[in-house]
């Protein structure tokens, strides 16, 4: 039998690359604006659209799914093709997945500035978009599948397997998190409310990390590395043996964002229980790569793609080890809020992602043009300064978090909390100076990745279409019985596909049903009500100014946190909260029970110049809400939208809606005025100070019963 | 010391200890699984990255 001749596409892994690096400098980019923001309120040039707020969102959304999401389709495409020995299914597939995801990119690039918003985290794009976000995904998967299909390899290497988890649980993620009641056409009500609400975000949170940031890198590094250092895995069975035990217990471990939260004791413990477990197959993983490397050290020294490597999958265990330790109830109890999970986050996302990213795209671009890397040189110094760049950004934002943490549960020997939450603020302040110049040292090497790419580009050719040979695939008939249902398994796609799922939805199901379907789960309050129109339009301007990015709304039960805010957050008054907004950092003070402590003119006045009322805040001006007018022509479609998912509005209480907010509004207005405050009742900063007014109120009426 | 923690777990905590007990069980299936494979087939499969059927690869590029 003759071996068949066919050609790889390499034009979609060359598209996807040059998005990965254009998108990356803009996602870093953005993230060095509010970094210096945070110093620095006036970096947001005294404009609502690039205020950190709003913005720091998209700093999320551009390094995730558009820097991280372009190489992890640049990466699939290659490696794909070579271990199937086969040409991508359809071209036209590929051109309409690469175009229509930058599209989206695109779309949240005008969007999140505007405002428009659903404030789940990393899930903030509106319904419109999640609807086109699905459509791609499945061409994509329609893409993937059809290459295994036709492919001329009989079993699938292990990085297949990663590639096919990643498709099936960010598909399940996705749906299940968006499901959403529109309002207009750029508004949407999350349908879950509060507990629930972020039970389900978290959920997803978590595991947009477990399958976005990690499982397809690890499918990456399986294929990459042994190119890279020219020797096979080190291990087969440990690959087998990471690759279930991973997604099996990635799945469970979300709830360890809630931890001391309204969320059920159980569903916490498990979260944390599963997180400890986590570490066996997250070093499992890493120690599997770094042993491919045994015998090959002398090239580490001499090969700046190796380097890279290396310190990724270093990046990788650190972060790992440290997760399951932020898991644990006694350490969440300081760094959750604080700057320490910032710093957790980037030293995967800076070191683990980054860092093989760019080891990818030094190995892959030479090898598509047919060239040399253009200066060696460049990439070694990238290499260095994107080492010292995450050490300068995580080592100070330790720092931070832990001193920030620790302040915070200070008490004086009279029993009062010793420092006010603006004295911890500004103790940190030197720490996110250094911060952002590590963030700037670590754009630094991105922007000359750039440049040397181009050069290497510019001096070669690209080989859109490489030739390649295979034997076909012999028929099934022919193979030899196979004994190992694994081995079977690695040689049926569809069934492997269902294997993986059936596995994803177990830990989701026992975790997510109970809370979700379960009464007694989310003990209900009877003096809790729905919010009046203005409070909700008032709550929505909220949402579109990110307010969450820096203000949590659940208050944990420590001294510290009751002295501070006020008695503990309880499951039931979050029941009609669609979306919850308990945030996940504190660069400002919880707000739950903010509501009724200050008079209308101080929310007014700290607004249009925080500074006034808090000397030294670092939060921004917000003197646009005093200039714009309210919408108060969403007000029927948003009643009838929050009837629709539970909220027990009466029957045609739309009608006369606006005409309670109109009252409420002058009130509020004619209050403002006797502080010598003239602003209209129509403007927007109205509506926000009703909705702040109205938080923690219910639960002070003190009058719980269960209905 | 085992049976006073049973008796003493409540109704909702049984959600744990059944989730536990999933993974234990899908744990030593799975290293069951591989403790069959033979040795032939996964050096097989690791060798696959190293085999692209690329032609004509520039000798400048190491492969």
């Amino acid at each position: 039998m003759q071996p068949e001749k066919f050609f790889y596409d390499n034009k979609i892994v060359r598209n996807f690359g040059i998005a990965t690096v254009i998108w990356g400098i803009a996602g870093m980019s953005i993230g060095l604006l509010i970094a210096i923001q945070l110093y620095f309120p006036g970096a947001n040039m005294h404009n609502q659209y690039t205020t950190f707020g709003r913005i720091r969102p998209l700093h999320t959304n551009a390094v995730i799914f558009a820097f991280v999401g372009n190489a992890i389709f640049m990466g699939v495409y290659y490696s794909l093709q070579r271990l199937l020995k086969a040409r991508m299914f359809s071209d036209t597939l590929s051109a309409i997945h690469f175009w229509g995801w930058q599209l989206i990119i695109i779309s949240a690039l005008i969007t999140l500035p505007l405002g428009i918003t659903t404030s789940h985290e990393y899930a903030e794009l509106e319904w419109p978009i999640d609807i086109a976000i699905t459509i791609i995904w499945v061409v994509f998967g329609i893409n993937m599948f059809g290459t295994i299909i036709k492919r001329r390899e009989r079993h699938l290497y292990v990085a297949i397997w990663f590639y096919i988890a990643t498709f099936v649980t960010i598909a399940v993620l996705h749906i299940v998190n968006s499901v959403e009641i529109p309002v207009t056409f750029w508004k949407s009500y999350m349908v879950y409310a509060g507990v629930q609400d972020a039970l389900v975000q978290w959920w997803y949170g978590h595991n947009a990390v477990a399958f976005f940031l990690t499982t397809p890198y690890l499918g990456m590094m399986y294929y990459f590395l042994p190119k890279m250092a020219n020797r096979p895995i080190y291990s087969y069975k440990l690959s087998i043996l990471h690759f279930w035990a991973l997604i099996f217990i990635y799945i469970w471990a979300g709830p360890h964002h809630l931890l001391y939260s309204t969320l059920p004791g159980w569903a916490q413990s498990l979260g944390v229980a599963f997180s400890i477990m986590l570490i066996a197959p997250s070093w499992g993983g890493m120690i599997n790569g770094l042993l491919t490397l045994r015998g090959a050290w002398d090239k580490v020294r001499d090969d700046v793609v190796l380097k890279f490597m290396v310190v990724g999958l270093t990046a990788y265990g650190m972060a790992t080890f440290e997760g399951p330790m932020l898991s644990l109830k006694q350490i969440n109890a300081i760094a959750h809020f604080s700057d320490w999970i910032i710093a957790h986050v980037h030293v995967g996302a800076l070191g683990w992602n980054g860092f093989l990213t760019f080891a990818i795209l030094y190995w892959l671009i030479p090898r598509i043009y047919k060239t040399k890397l253009y200066s060696k040189k460049l990439a070694s110094f990238h290499f260095w300064i994107g080492t010292l760049g995450i050490l300068f950004y995580v080592i100070p934002l330790y720092w931070a978090g832990f001193t920030q943490g620790l302040m915070l549960k200070e008490f004086t020997s009279e029993g009062i909390l010793k420092y006010s939450f603006l004295e911890t603020v500004l103790r940190i302040v030197p720490m996110w100076v250094t911060r952002s110049l590590g963030g700037g040292m670590y754009l630094t090497g991105v922007i000359i990745m750039a440049y040397n790419l181009t050069r290497t580009a510019l001096q070669g050719k690209l080989q859109a279409n490489e030739p390649a040979q295979a034997m076909a695939l012999e028929p099934v008939a022919t193979i030899v019985r196979e004994n190992s249902w694994h081995r079977r398994l690695e040689r049926r796609p569809i069934q492997f596909m269902i294997a993986a799922l059936l596995v994803i939805l177990i830990g989701s199901f026992v975790e997510l049903m109970p809370t979700l379907t379960i009464a007694s789960n989310i003990p209900t309050i009877a003096s809790v009500k729905p919010y009046t129109p203005l409070e909700l339009q008032g709550r929505d301007i909220y949402i579109r100014e990110g307010c969450l990015g820096c203000h949590s709304q659940t208050i944990r039960p420590f001294r510290s946190e009751t002295e501070r805010y006020g008695e503990y957050s309880k499951a039931g008054e979050f029941v009609y909260d669609h979306p919850f907004l308990w945030g996940s950092e504190r660069k400002g003070p919880d707000l739950a029970r903010i509501g009724g402590k200050y008079p209308n003119a101080w929310h007014f006045n700290h607004l249009m110049d925080p500074r006034l009322m808090s000397p030294g805040s670092i939060m921004p001006d917000y003197d646009w809400l005093i200039s714009q007018d309210l919408d108060t022509t969403t007000t029927i479609a948003k009643i009838n939208a929050m009837r629709k998912i539970g909220v027990p509005y009466p029957a045609g209480y739309e009608k006369v809606a606006n005409r309670d907010l109109d009252i409420q509004a002058k009130t509020i207005s004619a209050d403002l005025a006797t502080n010598h405050i003239k602003v209209s009742s129509r403007k927007e900063i109205i509506a926000i100070t009703a909705y702040l007014q109205r938080l923690g109120q219910d639960i002070k009426a003190n009058k719980t019963a269960s209905k | 010391m085992f049976d006073q923690f049973v008796k003493n777990v409540s109704g909702e905590q049984m959600y744990l200890i059944f989730s536990l007990w999933i993974f234990l069980v899908f744990f030593v299936v799975v290293s069951f699984l591989l403790f069959i494979t033979k040795k032939q087939h996964t050096d097989r499969m690791s060798e696959l990255p190293l085999e692209d059927g690329v032609l004509n690869q520039p000798k400048f590029i190491e492969s």
